[in-house]
This record gives C-alpha cells, structure tokens and sequence, in this order.
C-alpha cells in the first residue's frame, strides 16, 4: 500500500473516503482512482490492490470500475494527455485534421495507449468534451482549448515541448496529467480568483 | 420572428460578479433558499408543482411530482443527486449556467433537499468538467461561509451539506440508475426499474436525480411564484429552454429561449445563420441521439409536441448543423460510433447491434460498401430499437433509421461510386 | 402491493400465479419455454441478454419477460403466438451470434449448449455479418479448475452475479465496456473460490469450462444418475456422470429445499476416488500375506474371531443410513455390544436430541430467519452449501452472528464474536442472562418471534452445545445441531453410538430397548458401551480381540494418533472394511471391499436430518459389495440374522424404527445422559504456562482426505500446505514471523509449521487444520481437538538442540 500511495498520500485517501457516508465507502472509488493516477500518471497494478486493500473490496471488482471509465489509464501516460474531440460537432469544424496534427506533432501513433517517444505525450481520440460551442475541442491535461485548428495544434505541442504551461480558455491549467488528476481527486483548491466564463 | 422576452437563466451572463458569492448576493441570491427554510417541504414541493416545471434532462417529467414520490416513513435517509454529467453529443449549456453562476445550482439543490428531507446532496459532475467542478467547489466553500450550507442554513435549524462527485468518462452515467452506480463506486450499468430511485436510489435510499438546469430554475420560481414562472413558454412545457447550437453555424452557442420557438429563429437570429452562407442539409433538434431532421423542416417550433409530430424528439435541445459540404454516411459513422464506444456493454442489441452498424457504416463511408449493405443496416436500426435495457442503443437506431429516412441516395451513392461523394476526410481510412 | 396470487393470460392460457412471479416463471409453468440466456431462477432478473422478448398487450414495446412481473389481467404473448416477439428473438441471437466463433466441434458444452440449441432452433441459418470477429486469447485459466474463453461469452453474467449474489466471493467481474466488455479475473489472482465451480455449471454457453471435464465427453457417451454428495453433510443433490465405468462429472441438480442450484467445488471436483488405482475391490487375507481370498473365506474367517470375543466398532460419517442400521443391528443383536462409535466429536445430550428428531431445522428455515446465531462453525469450509444459505437469508437482511474461535467467510454479512475453543458455553449461558457480548442475540432470536434459529457446529463442547440448546429454548428460537460428514446424522439416527440405540433410545432405558424387541429380540445389551477413545484405549490396554474399522483410519481421522497406533499394535485382530487400506496395509488382517458411494442405492441424512435418497450410476466395482451387505453376510457367518436380505426390507424395517410404530421418545424431555465429557465437555484449559497457546484443529474444505484423493486440481485450486495460524500479538510476544517455520509442540507431539498470522483469530489460541499436506494435526492431539501447545521460532529450537 504504501508504494502506490507513498508519504501523505495515505492519508488523503483516507480523507477522499470521509467524504462520503460511514457504511458508503465504496463511494470513493472513483476518487482514490484519480488520486492514484495522480501519483503514477496511471493506475498501476499496485494501485488497484492497494484501492482494493483500503475499501475491503476485491482486486476486481476495482479493476472492474477502473476499466469501464475512460478517463482512468491503466497504461503508463505521457507526462501531458492531449484529448482531441472528434464527435460531431468537432468534426464538422474540423476536427479529424486537428487530431491527426497532435498526432503527428506528438510522435504518438495512433494507436490508443501510445506514449510518444520522448515521454512527453499522450493523444487521445475523446467523445463529446461538452464544448461544442467552441468546436474543435481539445483538453491539455483537462483543461480546455477552444477552437483550435491544426496550426494551433501544433504550436500548443511545441510550448508544452518548450516547457511552457499554455493558458486554457477557461480555468487553471495543468502543469502535467498527474497535477489534474490531482484537481480530479477533489484535492487540489480552486484558484482563488474568480474566473468563470468563456 | 424576432425574439423579446426576459431573460431568466441566462439574465446575469456577461456580469463575472455573479460568480461569487457576494455578486450573487448582491443580485438577489439565496432569497429563495431563505423564504424554502420557512417553509414545510409540502409546501415546496406545492409551489414547484404548480410551476410546471419539467426535466430538462430530456424527459420531461414534471419536478414536483418526482419530489412528491419520495416517501417519507422508511426510516433511511433521502438523497437529493443532481445529474450534471452533461454528455449528450452536442450539449453543453449546463456547462455555462455552472460557469457563470454557481450559487444558483446550489440555491436550487439545497431547495430541493428542504423539499424531500434530505441533509446530504451529491452533484455528479462529469469528469472531463473538471473546471466546471472546481467552480462548483469553490462555490459550495463560499456558501458554507456564507451560512448557506451545512449546519442551520439560512439561520434556520436546518442541514444540508453538499459533495461534488466527479464522473470518470462514461456517457452512460447521465442515466439516472447508472449513474447512482457510479455514485456508489461501481460501474455505470443501469438498474432494473422498479425499484425506482424514488424508493430505492442512492445506497437504496428514496432519492431525487435532477438535472442541472431543472433545478437552477427552482429559485424563482420559489421567489417569484409559480404564476410568473409560467408565463413563458407553452401550458403542458412552461417556462424557458436552454438551446445549443453548433456544427456549421456562424455563432454557436448556449441561448435561452421560451420553449416554442421556431428553429428558424434561433438559427438565423441567434446563431447567425449556416456558416458561409451555405445550404441547410441536416440538423439535430435534441443532440445526436434525436433523429436527424432536414432542411425542410426549418420552421418548426422547439417544443416536445411539434418535434414529435415531425418524427423526432426535443431531446437535450442540442442542435448540430450540417451543410451541403457534410457528408450523411459520415455524420452517422460518427454518431453511432459514439454510442458503440459509450455502450456500457450490459446488454445485447446494444452493445453487439452498436458494433455492427459501427463497423458497416465506416465501411461504406471508407469506400467498401456493398449493396447488400443496406438491407442490413436498416434491420439494425429496426432490431435496436426499443430493444435495449435502457434508452443509449436508441440513440444508434435513430441515426441509422432517420438517416436513411432522408438520405437513402446518399448512402446508394456511396456504395455506386466506392467512396465518399463529398470528399469528406474519414477517420478509419481503412475498415478492417 | 398486495400478495393476491395473479390471474394473467399467456398465449391465450389462463393461469394464476403469486404476485410478484416473474413472466418467464409463469409461462414455465404452463409448459410455456420462453428463450433466455441471462435469467436464472436462483438468481436475480439482470435483463441483459434480451433474448427472452414477448409482446404484452397494451404495451408499446417488447418487455423481457425474465425481468416483468406479472399483473391482473396482463395479456402476454410469448413466440409462440406473437410473430413480433419471434422475430426480435431471432434478430437478437443474431446479435448473439456475430461474435460467437464456430468452434462448437471442439467445445467441452457442445450437445448440452442453451446457445446451440437456440440456433439450431430459430436461429438465421447463414450469418450477414461481413466483418472480423472478435477475438481473445483462447481459453485462459481462472483458476486450476476453471477455463475462460471469452471469445464464446455472450456476457449474460451469470457468472459474476453468481459471485456477487451468491458466493460474495467477487474474483471475476466484467472488465471495460460495450463490444469490448469481458468477464475477467484481477492479473496474478485466482479465482479461490470454493464456489467457482458452479459458474462453469450456469454459463449457458462454453465460456466457462471445467479443467476436470477437459475434452473428456460429450452428453450421448454419459450415464448418469442422481446422488447425493458424499463429501458432507450439505446434502447437495448431484447428477454423477459416468463414461465407460469412470466417473467424470458431477453437476449439482437444482431442488430449492437442500441445494438451491449449486454445491461446493469438493462436492463438483472430488469424484475420482471411487476409480483411485489405490482401491482395493476383493476380500484380503493376512493369513496368506494379504493375498486375495473370496468373501465367504474372510467373513467366515473374521466370524471365528469374533464368536465369543470382544469385539468393538469404530466407523466413520459417511456410509448410508442402511449401512449404520446394518451395523447397529449386528453390533447389538449378534455381536452383543454396544462398543460402537461412529464420531470425531462427542456431542453429550445434544446428541439425543438429534438422533430421535427426523428433522430440526431446515434450510428454508434458515434463509427465512430475521436472526440466527451460529456456534461453533466455520460453515463455508465445513458445510458449505450452509453457507450459502446464510448468506442468502443475510441477503434478505437476516442479522447473523457467529461465535468462533476464528473469523470465517461470513464476515462481510455477520458480526463475529471471537472466542476460545471451549468457551462457547460460558458465552451462552451468560447470554441467557441478559449479559455478555451475545446478550442482545438472545434479544433479536426472541424478537424473531419462533423464527430465529440458532445453529451449534459439531465442534463446540458438549457443554457448549447444550448451552446453545438452552438459549434457543430461553429466546423461543429453532436449534440446528450441525455435524460435519456426509452421514453423521443418519449413524447419530440408527444408533452407531455406544449410548443410544436408533431414535435416540438409550441403552439402558428398559423402555427404549423393549421399543425395538419386536424387531431386535429382547436380548440386547444393557450397559453403555465404549466410546471412540475408550475404545481405542481398551484396544491399547489389550483388552480386545477384534476391532473393526469400517470406512475410517483412525491414525489421520481422529484426534488420538498416538493412541491410534497403539490401539493397533495391540488388538489381535483389525478388519478392514473400506474402498482401501492405505496407511492401514501394515496391520490389517482382513480386508472387506466395500462398494463406493457412488455405487450404492439407499439414503443419506443431513443436517437437518432430512433423509435423501440416492440411487447408483453404476454397479460396484470387482468384488465389493455395499456395507449393509458384508455386514449382514457376516452376521450370517456368526449365525446370527439381521431380518433383511433385500434393500427395500431394510429400508422397511428402518423406517419403522425410526419414524413410525415405535414411539420416538419426547425430545422436549432431553436432560443430560453424560455428566461433562472429560475431554470434549469441559471448559477449555487456561494455558497455565505464558509461553503456551491453545492450539486448536478441523479439517478445511478441500484437504488430505480420503474422498479426495486424485482431486488434483481441487487441490492446487484450494488447498494450502499446511499452516499454524496465531494472533499478531501472541506471535510479537513468541518472537513468531510471518511465513517463518514454528515449532509446535504438545503433550502428544511435535511439528515444524510455517505460521501465518491472523489478526481475527481469538487471542491465546493458535489454528492448524486438520489434515494438510505437510501435518496430520492428530499427531499432536491427545483424545479432544484443542489442546495446550508451545510454540516458538524453529530456528530457535535449532539453536538450543545445537548447543544442547
């Protein structure tokens, strides 16, 4: 257990499982599978037994939840996942060309758990991101860019390549995919200045 | 017909004050979260009902009568969950209303649960909205501050706590019982109903599943009555809609409009018309599950009855564009590709019907259709339908049959010529 | 809602059913076959396959028919009468069947296959799918005993509900989602549980295969017949298979009352025995160095002996009722003894109780009870389809609790109270006073209102026992005395006991013994006779001529090894009567081969002390002859005569003895016939000694016995070398680690043991089972199956031996 959730991390699972009724354990799940894949950049073996271990539950029955939820990984990810949305909406503005320039951009190849090679990327062919009204859609670490194009792309690749952090349409960014997972597993505080809109 | 009315949902966007607590406070917030602890849950649940306010989650069922359901003398807690798992290719307003004006969902929730009862209520907030939850979460930290939340809310004796739960990527969970299994940290197949979640919800409790939307309407109407409420929109459907508008138009977007509406309207008026001043081809009324519609039925009202009449549904009110540019075959690849990747896999039609129309219709978009084709994806639309365990397969067969209802011609073309007519770029270049 | 049975109309038939039955139920019982694939009646309605489609009138869908209940007035048309309905089932096995490989040459389910027999029914005979199938590994291995081919899987989930409703044991679990969704298993976990097997039995297509039925069968090569499990006292009801002679299946056959739908992985998988190479099937004698001799030649050798002489019984749980009464009968009406004995465990007044009951508590009972109280049990190793049954009635929110020395499988739905072996009846009878742990168990059983039931295992003491008797009569509640072997209620029953003739009569009540005089004569013998380990004793002292060992080997299935081997160092004679000798060979001096379990007709009683009845699937094997019949053929060699020559006489006279005609005594007047056991009464021992622990024993599930013998895969799927479980905080006081090797050491003997730590295990005590590769525990016990024992670290014994 205390590889998967090394240091504190213990302790803020423990925290993830008070916030739901005593008796409700389970509830956490979902949770403490976005802590785990805060700490690895996916979840491990390791982290589906040590889940399993904290909500008495079998190794399975984690697995069973962690397989059956997209955003979960249960293959090593590039520091920064890159979600382009290719439904209708987006792909009606274009958006097969976008995910084919992160694509190439990346090094990924298309295959769906591909890391590129320098270990800086995954890509991710994503369904509806609910952003439709700034179609194409595309997630860097979970947060949002609007409207990119394959120029755009390209050049979000490059800066993330540089080091850079790019600014989202909306929100905070990401400094990696774990760092979201983090904001996923309800841990991280929301910034503190108020920022909603487009 | 050019669109005047006051706006409600949609009346404080364009003012970022609003999504703080003292912006919110300052344009009248949480006044009807103070006048609900005065009041018996009965009474709530009255005003509500004689709203008429219905689920905007697509179904339609009047609020105050699913508040009414839930008993009271089981001896276990109730739960109020508010489904903001907004995933319906297409859809996207619950996203903004969250965004530009947290304390108005939460006004909402917490209303809800004085109406049945309820001290502890979840708000399932899809994964991929995690911004959207952290607004949430910092406004549910402000409320708490405020007195709003926890302990004697509104300085009355009342609890009422809230916890964001964050979905994990799975359309199926805006389904009400999948999405109380995910809830409880399993995975998002749907239950058998009965038991409804009325009575056996969350951890078998009695428990309200309500749409973001539905309840943000809810303050309102418990400050301004049930009688203002209702005087937009029509007498079954009172009440304004939120509508998105996307694919090949010159302004998508979120727009509030009173139910009724002729898509015209909202097309030419508020949307700014066809992208590029091209030709209408196709369009979705209620996001990709409702069956396509064509340019021929341009002036239909945006309402449950008039849509029905015209062979389709309201949906989420999630209208996608296409032009003469768009290819039908592709745009329904697309589309039922979706529901074959989101099946949750619990039963047949669904989850084997989703993957043989996927893999025939990329086949025919890709140039390798066969005539014999066709007979076979019209029985796939026709064995699908109303065939599953719940209502995800049906978003398959409404493409494949609305489609083909339309767009016969097309699909022969694609099959005549051995490629797409349009050009358009195909994703599975090559079928296996 | 209202529990007014219903009146519904099914393809034009009328039919009135209770609410609430579902539709596939009620049209079953007009005959009616409706298609299904996900449903199952013992589990929950899932409505995932959807191939069980009928139109219902007013409806303006199809409704699945498993997952509908029925209504007044509802007019359902099923396939039969609503085209409809027919077609959406003919287009969903076309679902079914687009990923379904044509492999059904080489599929172990071909011929008895749900999904082949629907396509060959209705099925499209020529498929329009065009595209790649799906495809999977082919089989992979769940476990030593279970295969997964998921390419074959039309993911109805039978299976895992099956470990998530019923077994609890959730090992597999459907895996990702749509077209990729699969049943799988945790990477590097097994599938241990010792209810897998019944997932194999419910997969309605080859998914899940059986490791043991491997490419062995198809159904027209099979003979089969119904038995009952001999493994334990379940009473599960069993289809054995049997191709050419061997035996090469056993499937549970569904009966609510006993079994539901399932049995144990023990009761499935162990069925090799009765064609073990070790099985000896003609008459031996030592005489001529234990060569072959005719049946006639050693019963009339055996009979000489036994002329005259002291002769004492020691059998087993496991032979059938007519069997024990054969051997009652002759012991007390032509030997002239009441030194017999058929148990491992001493049960005191308890016992009277049980043997002149038919029956106490039953399973339904269980399943129906609002509370239950369990002592002295680990049900799911010892009676495993029990465990079920609790399980199900905690489903049904049954408050369960269990008072063991160790934690057992029923956790996740019972409170535990952990005590030491022995100490069960000062936790009762405190409990009946209102204090204590258990205090408000005795509050919910009353509040049961008579349907609490509360179950004693056969391992409490026998003061534990009756205390548990005690509380069930203070709180109003059901008692269920819960042996552990197939038969050991049928042998309590027909007086395989050295106190109690069959019924529970006593020896020496001249009331029970002139009962039986109409079919016994007047002459039986009126003193109590030896138990199990007086016999043993007396046959160590020399004080008998002749023991007969019948289906037992008292050196691995007593808790007296020692003694054991003594007793058989110094009585004149052993006989032998069993399936072989094994660990017996080196002093036997006749052996009677006896017909297998599986060879034999007659009945079994269980638990509850329901009598079964069990027919053979095939005629004994070589020269052996079912127990009653070499016992009634040695009385004939002694000149004596049971009465019955035939089966049916025997069961005539039984069933006359035991049930009608004879009185069976007032069972409410049961008081005490023992003063406390000396060994398995008393309280247990307090270790005296700071450095000693109270090691106690029972056999697990899957172990070294003998009806498991070349279960092979049973074993690697099962069974664990063996262990010595103790307490975190006894181990850091003994300086005893995880996996490290203890050295056990008592009165009796001494044995190197890996140790395991258990936190859930009564403090003070220490576990090893009964009989696991590596340690017969009876070595180290002396007469009782708790005794004091040292244990330190191996290697510091090493250390002192050394120096020493």
């Amino acid at each position: 257990m205390t590889e998967a959730f090394p240091g504190g991390a213990i302790e803020e699972a423990r925290a993830i499982i008070a916030r739901y009724p005593a008796g409700r354990e389970r509830s956490a799940l979902m949770p403490l599978l976005y802590l785990a894949q805060s700490i690895e950049g996916y979840v491990s073996r390791e982290a589906l037994r040590a889940i399993a271990a904290l909500l008495q539950i079998t190794t399975a029955e984690v697995e069973a939840v962690a397989s059956f939820y997209t955003m979960y990984r249960l293959h090593p990810t590039g520091t920064h996942v890159i979600g382009v949305c290719t439904n209708l909406a987006c792909k009606l503005r274009g958006a097969v060309a976008v995910l084919e320039a992160a694509r190439e951009a990346t090094g990924v190849g298309s295959s769906g758990h591909g890391v590129s090679p320098d270990g800086a990327f995954t890509v991710h062919e994503e369904e509806c991101l609910g952003v439709c009204d700034h179609a194409p859609a595309v997630q860097i670490n979970v947060a949002n860019h609007d409207e990119v194009t394959p120029e755009r792309m390209r050049e979000l690749v490059e800066r993330l390549r540089a080091g850079e952090v790019p600014t989202p349409a909306r929100g905070p960014a990401f400094a990696s995919f774990r760092e979201a997972c983090r904001a996923l597993a309800g841990l991280e505080p929301a910034p503190p200045t108020p920022g909603g809109g487009a | 017909m050019a669109l005047a009315f006051e706006r409600r949902l949609t009346r404080h966007w364009g003012d970022p004050e609003v999504v703080g607590l003292d912006g919110y406070l300052a344009r009248g917030g949480y006044e009807g979260l103070r006048r609900a602890v005065s009041m018996t849950p009965e009474e709530i649940v009255e005003a509500v009902k004689a709203s008429g306010l219905r689920g905007r989650g697509g179904a339609g069922f009047p609020t105050g009568m699913k508040w009414g359901f839930v008993p009271r003398d089981t001896g276990k807690p109730t739960y109020v969950v508010v489904n903001f798992d907004e995933s319906e290719p297409g859809t996207c307003n619950n996203r903004e209303l969250v965004e530009r004006e947290p304390h108005r969902l939460l006004e909402g929730t917490a209303i809800a649960a004085l109406a049945i009862g309820c001290t502890t209520a979840f708000i399932y907030v899809r994964g991929e909205y995690l911004w959207q939850a952290l607004v949430l979460e910092r406004a549910i930290r402000e409320a708490y501050g405020g007195g709003f939340l926890g302990p004697r809310i509104a300085g009355s004796d009342r609890t009422v706590d809230i916890v964001v739960h964050r979905g994990a990527g799975a359309y199926i969970c805006g389904e009400e019982t999948a999405l109380l299994n995910s809830l409880e940290g399993l995975r998002g197949q749907p239950r058998l109903r009965p038991p409804f979640p009325a009575v056996e919800g969350l951890y078998a409790c009695p428990t309200v599943v309500n749409n973001v939307e539905t309840l943000m309407n809810v303050p309102d109407i418990i400050v301004r009555g049930p009688e203002w409420f209702r005087e937009l929109g029509t007498d079954k459907s009172p009440g304004t809609k939120m509508v998105t508008i996307s694919g090949k138009v010159e302004r998508p977007g979120n727009y509030e409009v009173p139910l009724g509406t002729p898509f015209r309207t909202v097309l030419e008026e508020l949307a700014g018309g066809v992208l590029g001043g091209r030709a209408l081809k196709a369009w979705t009324p209620g996001g990709s599950s409702t069956p396509l519609l064509t340019a021929e039925h341009v002036d239909i009202p945006l309402d449950y009855e008039s849509l029905a009449a015209a062979g389709s549904m309201l949906g989420t009110a999630a209208i996608m564009v296409m032009d003469e540019t768009d290819c039908i075959v592709d745009a329904a690849a697309r589309m039922v590709r979706f529901y074959a990747v989101e099946s949750c896999g619990k039963c047949t039609p669904c989850r084997e019907g989703g993957w043989w129309a996927t893999r025939v219709l990329d086949r025919l978009e890709a140039g390798f259709g066969r005539a014999d084709d066709l007979p076979v994806v019209r029985d796939l639309g026709r064995n699908i339908l109303f065939r599953a365990f719940c209502a995800l397969a049906d978003g398959t067969a409404s493409v494949i049959t609305s489609s083909l209802r339309h767009f016969a011609d097309e699909y022969e073309e694609h099959v005549r010529l051995g490629r797409c007519p349009l050009g358009v770029p195909h994703l599975e270049e090559v079928a296996s | 809602m209202t529990d007014e049975p219903v009146t519904l109309t099914i393809d034009g038939k009328e039919i009135t059913v209770p609410a609430q039955t579902l539709i596939i139920r009620a049209a079953e019982q007009l005959g009616i076959e409706i298609p299904r694939f996900c449903d199952h009646p013992f589990l929950e309605p899932a409505g995932a396959c959807r191939q069980c489609y009928v139109e219902i009138e007013g409806q303006p869908k199809l409704a699945t028919s498993c997952t509908v209940r029925v209504a007044p007035g509802m007019v359902v048309r099923t396939q039969e009468t609503s085209e409809l309905a027919r077609e959406a089932q003919v287009a969903n096995l076309e679902f079914l069947l687009l990923n379904h490989p044509l492999d059904c040459p080489v599929c172990d389910r071909g011929g008895e296959c749900p999904l082949q027999d629907q396509a060959l029914a209705f099925g499209p005979g020529e498929s329009r799918y065009r595209e790649a199938k799906r495809v999977y590994e082919k089989p992979i291995p769940l476990s030593p005993l279970v295969n997964l081919d998921r390419e074959r899987c039309v993911l109805c989930a039978r299976c895992t509900r099956f470990c998530d409703e019923i077994s609890g044991d959730r090992f597999i679990e459907l895996f990702e989602r749509g077209a990729g969704e699969r049943v799988s298993i945790a990477a590097g976990e097994d599938f241990r549980s010792p209810f897998s097997g019944n997932t194999i039995q419910i997969c309605p297509v080859g998914a899940l295969t059986s490791e043991t039925y491997r490419f062995v069968a198809r159904p027209f090569d099979l003979t089969s017949a119904d038995g009952v499990c001999p493994h334990c006292s379940a009473g599960c009801n069993l289809r054995v298979d049997v191709r050419r002679g061997q035996v090469v299946r056993h499937l549970a056959r569904d009966n609510a009352e006993v079994n539901d739908a399932w049995t144990c992985d023990k009761g499935r998988f162990a069925f090799r025995y009765p064609d073990d190479p070790a099985r000896i099937t003609t008459p031996l004698l030592r005489d001529r160095g234990l060569e072959p001799a005719s049946f006639g030649e050693v019963l009339g050798w055996v009979a000489d002996r036994c002329v005259g002489s002291r002769v004492a019984f020691l059998t087993g749980g496991r032979l059938l009722d007519e069997d024990y009464y054969a051997l009652s009968k002759l012991a007390r009406t032509v030997v002239g003894t009441n030194d017999l004995d058929h148990r491992r465990h001493e049960g005191g007044a308890v016992e009277v109780w049980a043997a002149s009951r038919p029956m106490s508590v039953a399973y339904a009972d269980v399943e129906r009870a609002p509370a239950v109280l369990v002592v002295g049990l680990d049900a799911e190793q010892e009676v495993p389809i029990l465990h079920l049954r609790l399980r199900k009635a905690a489903r049904k929110g049954a408050r369960i609790t269990v008072v063991h020395p160790r934690r057992t499988r029923l956790h996740d739905v019972a409170a535990h109270v952990l005590c030491r072996p022995g100490e069960e009846a000062s936790l009762l009878r405190e409990a009946v006073r209102g204090a204590g742990p258990l205090a408000s168990v005795v509050e919910e059983l009353g509040a049961a209102g008579g349907a609490g039931v509360v179950l004693a295992g056969e391992r409490c003491s026998s003061a534990g026992a009756e205390a548990a008797l005690a509380l069930a009569r203070t709180a109003g509640a059901r008692f269920g005395y819960v042996v552990r072997r197939a038969n050991d209620r049928g042998a309590l029953r027909a007086g395989v006991h050295p106190r109690l003739l069959p019924g529970g009569r006593a020896v020496d009540d001249p009331a029970g013994r002139a009962a039986l005089a109409p079919l016994w004569g007047d002459a039986l013998p009126s003193t109590p006779g030896r138990g199990r380990r007086a016999i043993l004793e007396a046959a160590a002292a020399g004080e008998l001529d002749v023991l007969f060992l019948i289906g037992i080997d008292p050196l691995t299935d007593l808790p007296d090894g020692a003694l054991a081997r003594r007793a058989l160092e110094n009585v004149p004679v052993k006989v032998v009567q069993s399936l072989e000798l094994g660990d017996l060979e080196p002093f036997a001096d006749a052996f009677l081969p006896a017909a297998a379990p599986v060879e034999k007709a007659g009945h079994v009683t269980t638990w509850e002390g329901r009598r079964q009845r069990v027919e053979p699937v095939r005629g004994p094997v070589g020269l052996s002859r079912p127990d009653w019949e070499i016992l009634a053929g040695l009385a004939a060699a002694m000149g004596g005569d049971l009465g019955f020559e035939t089966l049916d006489q025997l069961d005539a006279e039984l069933e006359r003895v035991l049930e009608a005609g004879l009185g069976t005594p007032d069972a409410g007047a049961v008081e005490p016939f023992v003063g406390p056991d000396p060994r398995g009464g008393e309280e247990a021992p307090t270790a005296a000694d700071p450095g000693s622990l109270l090691l106690f024993t029972y056999p697990l599930l899957v172990d070294e016995g003998r009806l498991s013998a070349r279960a092979d895969e049973l074993k690697a799927a099962l069974q664990d070398p063996a262990f010595v479980e103790v307490h975190p905080d006894d181990a850091a006081r003994l300086g005893l680690a995880e996996g490290a090797a203890a050295l056990v050491t008592t009165e009796a003997g001494r044995a190197e043991v890996p140790v395991r730590l258990n936190e859930h295990l009564a403090p003070g005590t220490a576990f090893v089972p009964f009989n696991n590769p590596g340690l017969v525990a009876g070595t180290l016990l002396a007469g009782s199956f708790w005794i004091p024992a040292g244990l330190e670290p191996a290697t510091v014994s090493r250390a002192r031996e050394a120096s020493a």
